[in-house]
């Protein structure tokens, strides 16, 4: 798994590739804690997620649940094949707040 | 006050001499050194002109002398049984004191009249203690002129007995040495003894065997010839009894049978020939079971005959089979195999049969019973996709923790190894997040293997990555721990399998989460459900934790 994070304004974009599993998804969950404990407003770009796991899944609605407490935007971006996949398969595409591409959610 | 005597003078410091000289002997580990040099202290004391010490040789009955001081050396000097002095003393146990040597009857003069020593008054006290006779201490001559005198013969008599202790204790830690070195004996024994077991056979041979020693010297063997002509002989064997005895009988029948399996035609005259052999020697009320075969790996066809031993089993995919025919152990009557031993053919059909020593079915489970054949057949059945060589050796260790061995296990397993046998795949990994890529990389490639189409592959890796972090979770807690990945395909059914080593886990404790509730916990099991068609944890047999089983319909 590779993790970068950039400002866009006032919206931090944190871009995952590879492969999100049990071995790296601490750090993800680590990362997106941080940032949610800043109030930031985040936008997480998946396209080259090539696989993700329930224990990534994880991370993103924890992240999810404490941003929405906050009241601040958080958003997944260019869901790759796999990842719209397993969030079909764990009902949680109707959860998350979805955007097609990372330019749409910047909008 | 009284004058102090001189008798009691030399008393008191004679005490000195029996303290000094008991604790030499307490300490002495050489005892031939400390009793001369005792006998020199003593002949000092008492002014002996001369002095011998005599041994009593339990082999021939005569005493012989090992130490001897004054103009005349005596050792080596043998007296048979007879009359003579020192005879007297050991024949009576107690001391004798001669004042004028001439004058006793026992007295022998050969020894003075070859040696030319005037033997005037003597002092000899028996070695012995509580009856147990071990030889004497004589003294000749008190310097002087003088005849030795009864409280001379007290203190002889004393250091006499204290010697005689000394030496019975010398004597036992000598045993006991000699025992210890026996038991390193033993040990390397059964180390050449195990040297001598053939060398693992490389991945994809069709006979493997594993001995998995309990302790001591092994009764157990098993043997893998390959014949010049391709077929491979094999043959696994238990001889009755431990020890050495055992484990020689043990060495001599493998060695025959490694020099016989070439030779003789079919494994009913190879055992009939072992048998005749071990008659020309004796065998002490000892016999052997013993189980030979020949596997044609061109066919998956084995010839076997059995002299005695655990039925061997069968397993092909109608299931378990034991092979019952069979003779008497070797080894019992010289006529018994004088018409050959019956043989049984068996087709593997793309199966495997299992060969074993009691030491496995006899072994303890953790409730305190014994594994038997059906537990047996439970293990066969859980490791049955991996890799023979692998196979046996997760299949003895998973024993090793079931229960204590208390007798060598020994397994041979034959396998029919034709193309298109197998098709399943089995690994076993170390259960960490680190190894999930590995994992899921080799279910992707056997998936398609089977014939998956690339969505079906994607969600089904999911669900065994996600069964395999439950075991790293759940299972193992985050401790060290194996998992066993089994993939196979059973008619259009894609079926999975999850072995683990760790205490059995609450089923009820993995549940998947309610949809509605969108928790972190509990995700990947409502995956692997909403993938799976079935997913069930099955009662895992004798040495696994945990059996997951998943099932999945591969659609057209």
């Amino acid at each position: 798994m590779i993790m970068q994070t950039s400002q866009s304004g006032a919206v931090t974009v944190v871009t995952l590739s590879g492969e999100v599993d049990l071995s790296h998804s601490p750090n993800l969950r680590k990362v997106l804690m941080d940032l949610m404990l800043d109030k930031k407003a985040v936008v997480v770009e998946l396209s080259g997620v090539s696989y993700i796991d329930s224990s990534g899944v994880a991370g993103l609605v924890e992240a999810y649940q404490m941003a929405r407490k906050n009241g601040s935007p958080f958003t997944l971006a260019a869901l790759a094949d796999p990842v719209r996949r397993v969030l079909q398969l764990a009902r949680l595409d109707r959860v998350f707040t979805i955007a097609d591409t990372l330019e749409a959610a910047l909008k | 006050m009284s004058k102090i005597q001189p008798d009691q003078g030399a008393g008191s410091s004679h005490l000195d001499l029996m303290i000094e000289m008991t604790s030499e002997f307490a300490m002495s580990q050489d005892v031939e050194t400390t009793l001369r040099l005792g006998l020199t202290r003593v002949t000092e004391r008492l002014h002996a002109e001369a002095s011998s010490l005599f041994l009593l040789e339990p082999d021939t009955g005569e005493l012989v002398c090992h130490a001897s001081i004054g103009p005349t050396d005596l050792t080596g000097l043998r007296l048979a049984p007879g009359r003579g002095i020192v005879w007297r003393t050991v024949d009576l146990d107690s001391p004798q004191l001669v004042r004028d040597a001439r004058l006793d009857p026992d007295f022998a003069n050969s020894v003075d009249d070859a040696t030319g020593f005037v033997t005037r008054s003597i002092l000899c006290a028996p070695m012995s203690f509580r009856g147990q006779k071990l030889g004497a201490i004589e003294l000749f001559n008190k310097q002087g002129g003088e005849a030795f005198t009864p409280t001379d013969a007290q203190l002889l008599r004393a250091l006499s007995m204290s010697s005689a202790l000394a030496l019975i204790n010398t004597r036992l830690v000598a045993g006991m040495a000699e025992q210890e070195g026996f038991r390193r004996e033993l040990a390397l024994a059964s180390e050449i003894q195990r040297a001598m077991l053939p060398p693992p056979m490389p991945p994809g041979y069709p006979v493997h065997g594993v001995n998995l020693p309990a302790r001591g010297v092994s009764g157990d063997f098993y043997e893998i010839v390959p014949l010049a002509d391709g077929r491979i002989a094999f043959a696994i064997g238990d001889v009755s009894g431990k020890g050495v005895n055992a484990s020689l009988l043990m060495t001599k029948t493998a060695s025959l049978f490694r020099c016989l399996a070439k030779r003789e035609d079919g494994p009913g005259r190879l055992l009939a020939a072992i048998d005749a052999e071990l008659h020309e020697t004796g065998l002490a009320g000892m016999f052997v079971t013993m189980l030979a075969g020949i596997l044609d790996p061109k066919t998956g066809r084995v010839v076997l005959a059995n002299a005695g031993h655990e039925p061997p089993l069968v397993r092909r995919d109608d299931g378990f089979h034991a092979i019952e025919d069979g003779m008497p152990p070797l080894g019992i009557a010289p006529d018994l195999f004088a018409d050959g031993c019956p043989e049984s053919v068996v087709d593997l059909n793309g199966g495997a049969l299992y060969l074993f020593t009691d030491g496995l079915t006899e072994v303890r489970t953790h409730d305190g019973g014994m594994l038997g054949s059906d537990g047996a057949k439970g293990l066969f059945d859980a490791f049955a996709a991996m890799p023979a060589e692998e196979r046996i050796q997760a299949i003895v260790h998973s024993l090793d923790g079931a229960g204590s061995l208390r007798d060598d296990v020994t397994l041979v397993v034959v396998e029919d190894v034709r193309p298109g046998g197998q098709s399943t795949f089995i690994r076993r990994y170390s259960a960490r997040a680190e190894t999930l890529a590995q994992i899921r990389a080799d279910v992707t490639r056997t998936a398609r293997e089977l014939g998956c189409h690339d969505d079906l592959v994607q969600d089904v890796v999911l669900a065994v990555d996600e069964a395999c972090q439950n075991v790293i979770r759940h299972a193992y807690m985050g401790g060290d721990g194996d998992v066993v990945v089994q993939v196979e395909r059973d008619e259009d059914l894609l079926v999975i399998r999850l072995m683990d080593f760790a205490p059995p886990v609450e089923v009820a404790k993995i549940r998947p989460r309610a949809l509605d509730d969108v928790r972190p916990g509990g995700l990947g099991t409502h995956l692997m459900r909403s993938i799976m068609d079935q997913v069930d944890f099955l009662p895992p047999p004798a040495g696994i934790g945990n059996l997951l089983q998943m099932v999945k319909r591969i659609s057209p």
